[in-house]
């Protein structure tokens, strides 16, 4: 008692509620606490994503920063940024950016126009709606290696479908992958073609949260069809639209199995090289694991700069 | 300004007759009310004129044009909307001039009727508001607005005030009767709720399962309904139906007998179900019924419940012992509960025996097979055959 009877002394300078309690009180009522009691509930996923996530990035980062390449073991005693540098010089880098710009910009204005498209046809009331959703959906079920290998088939230089229709016309067989010139173009119609329903369900969706007031108090103030979707409706999907815009620019960032597929295992894919194909190249191929991390390091950032005007656009709504 | 002539109006959906078979005309400048419950056909009636739903068959005239397969913008109609509808990314002046804007008005000239619209409706200053940061009242005047400024020769208002709360809906009802008067406007109105269409109407259309069941100015509605269904639906409360048989010298009911000729009711003859119906209003205490020039013979009843509304107090009364335990019924078709209004200074409490007398002269006489009436007043006075007055319907 000899501990309560020195607190008692000074019990009257300091704040009772801090000093006056021994520290068995305050374990006690630390232990007692929501925050302890409920972390075998939010611990456990917080463990798991805090290492298998924000680990995995901080390990990454810091590779990055090394010359880590080949079987050695990494050294973390000199670093820099000199694989930012490389990788700024690297005309393949460059490359491979460039193309994934135009991927992002083509495949994702493609598909949400053609999305938007489709969803506002189906909305206007072509019969047998439930069966043409599915139908557009149905793509989206597929895996990205399954749509690749069935693109590789059609693209085929030989005996590929496109091109027996293009020879039958009269023109010669067009190498659609190999020509570097047509083989971005190739890939982001095939992409298209299996994200183009996405699109569309997300926009019909919000279509048909739309009171049907809106279009006949068009229809009475003189609107056309056509006027009423342009002016009335489509300036509403603002909402479906970003949604459906920021998960399209990820996937175009990050369309590594598609690319990896169609152009076949680690082979410097012909003017088709994106981000992440060009990062997995440099890792698992040629072992250049700093390389590898910094474009990885990039790659993530660009990432982050897709949704931070989808989450600032989410708190001016209010919803976030 | 113009009229609105229905010949013939009927709409199926597959199976379903949605409007069956209306006719009626909707004088210049007029102001008449489509009153029904949900479903029979009121909105879809209104979307005919409006040109947004195609008759199966009949043909719809405004002036003395035949617009049936005219597109909405060139009937020269304006409506107003229940869920409002306004376009929630424009702000109220765009919201306003949509209409005019797409009929490339110059800009000068849009400007000057919208304000003279945003005027009418008291919208000043708010012109570059967003619609969600207006009230719900401010809305549906922006609505109104919409409507207004494109000069219309006839208004259609789809149940305008039913996403208002009560306080606001009478406060707007009053604002579009002042509306209807300075517009001059012929004005189609549309609404579930007879209390609206009581007040504000020049005329109204009662309506059921499609059919037209009385045209006519409110009070006529009122006092001389033309069938069991309009004097169910027009009044609240309800009036009293009390189910008879015709005998000689008069009605009976499981309660009480009515004294009356049967020679003056055409189309039924002794032996025939006769209903009764009496307003709430027309059932008086017996010791409070002196003034009354034609009072029925006193019949035993036991109050009930009493309702205290302020201005009245509503009295439920059973008429025999049966009546109890069946409490749950709707006293305006059970044949032992009649529900009657007296003034709050009345004394009376639930569970007292009570002597009621109706007032003859407020008696309406309807057959049961049919629905239609016989007779509105039972006194020689002022006793009225149906048809002898002019309604619509009948012409």
């Amino acid at each position: 008692m000899t501990t309560h009877d020195t607190t008692e002394t000074t019990e009257s300078a300091v704040d009772p509620s801090e000093e006056g309690i021994d520290w068995q009180t305050k374990l006690r009522y630390f232990l007692n606490s929501d925050f302890v009691r409920s972390s075998p509930y939010w611990g456990i996923p917080f463990i798991i994503m805090g290492i298998a996530v924000y680990g995995g990035i901080g390990y990454n980062l810091a590779i990055s920063f090394t010359d880590y390449a080949g079987i050695a073991r990494p050294s973390f005693s000199s670093l820099d940024l000199e694989m930012y540098r490389r990788a700024l010089a690297d005309e393949s880098f460059r490359a491979a950016a460039f193309q994934n710009f135009v991927l992002l910009v083509g495949f994702t204005s493609i598909s949400l126009g053609l999305g938007l498209f489709l969803a506002v046809l189906l909305d206007y009331g072509i019969r047998y709606k439930e069966t043409i959703q599915t139908i557009y959906l149905l793509p989206m079920a597929l895996s990205f290696v399954v749509t690749a290998q069935l693109w590789l088939w059609m693209y085929s230089p030989g005996n590929g479908v496109l091109n027996i229709f293009v020879t039958a016309l009269g023109f010669d067989s067009i190498d659609w992958l190999g020509d570097p010139r047509i083989a971005l173009a190739a890939v982001i119609f095939a992409l298209v073609w299996q994200f183009s329903g996405y699109a569309m369900v997300v926009f019909l969706a919000g279509l048909q949260s739309l009171p049907d007031d809106q279009f006949e108090a068009a229809k009475v103030d003189g609107a056309s069809t056509t006027k009423t979707y342009v002016r009335i409706i489509v300036p509403q999907l603002k909402q479906a639209s970003v949604g459906a815009a920021v998960v399209l620019m990820l996937f175009a960032l990050k369309a590594f199995d598609f690319l990896y597929a169609i152009t076949g295992n680690y082979r410097p894919p012909n003017g088709t090289d994106i981000l992440a194909t060009l990062m997995v190249r440099e890792a698992f191929q040629y072992g250049q694991w700093a390389y590898g991390a910094a474009i990885a390091t990039m790659l993530l950032l660009l990432s982050l700069a897709v949704i931070a005007p989808y989450l600032i656009f989410q708190h001016r709504q209010g919803s976030l | 300004m113009a009229r609105v002539r229905l010949e013939n109006i009927t709409k199926r959906y597959g199976d379903e007759t949605a409007v069956d078979d209306i006719s009626l005309e909707v004088e210049d400048g007029e102001f008449v009310t489509f009153v029904g419950p949900s479903g029979c056909g009121k909105s879809t009636t209104m979307e005919t004129v409006a040109g947004l739903t195609e008759p199966t068959e009949g043909r719809v005239y405004i002036g003395d044009d035949d617009v049936t397969g005219l597109a909405p913008k060139d009937r020269g109609v304006a409506m107003v909307f229940q869920n409002i509808a306004l376009f929630p990314h424009m702000d109220v002046y765009e919201n306003i001039s949509f209409g005019l804007r797409l009929r490339k008005y110059d800009d000068e000239e849009v400007r000057r009727r919208v304000e003279e619209a945003a005027d009418i409706v008291q919208l000043e200053g708010m012109l570059d508001r967003m619609p969600a940061e207006m009230s719900g009242g401010q809305q549906q005047r922006v609505g109104i607005a919409r409507a207004i400024v494109r000069n219309p020769d006839v208004f259609l208002m789809d149940e305008p005030l039913a996403n208002l709360d009560a306080k606001l809906r009478v406060h707007m009802r009053t604002e579009l009767q002042r509306l209807h008067r300075e517009l001059d406007a012929t004005v189609i109105y549309v609404t579930h709720d007879q209390a609206e269409a009581m007040t504000m109407s020049n005329r109204i259309a009662v309506l059921n399962d499609g059919k037209l069941q009385q045209i006519a100015p409110p009070l006529v509605c009122y006092n001389e309904p033309t069938n069991l269904f309009v004097a169910g639906f027009i009044g609240s409360p309800s009036m009293n139906f009390v189910e008879g048989t015709l005998v000689e010298g008069g009605l009976e009911t499981n309660n009480f007998t009515i004294g009356l000729d049967p020679g003056r009711l055409s189309g039924v003859s002794i032996g025939d179900d006769v209903t009764l119906g009496v307003r709430p209003e027309d059932v008086h205490l017996t010791q409070y019924a002196d003034s009354l020039a034609a009072p029925t013979d006193p019949i035993d009843a036991r109050t009930d419940v009493l309702e205290p509304m302020g201005d009245e107090v509503f009295v439920y009364l059973l008429l025999s012992e049966a009546a109890e335990g069946s409490m749950d019924q709707d006293p305006a078709t059970s044949p032992n509960q009649l529900l009657m209004s007296v003034t709050p200074d009345t004394e009376i409490e639930a569970n007292e025996d009570v002597d009621v007398v109706l007032d003859r002269s407020k008696i309406h006489l309807f057959d049961t097979a049919t629905g239609d009436a016989l007779l509105h007043g039972l006194t020689d006075r002022s006793e009225r055959e149906p048809g002898t007055t002019p309604t619509e319907a009948d012409s």
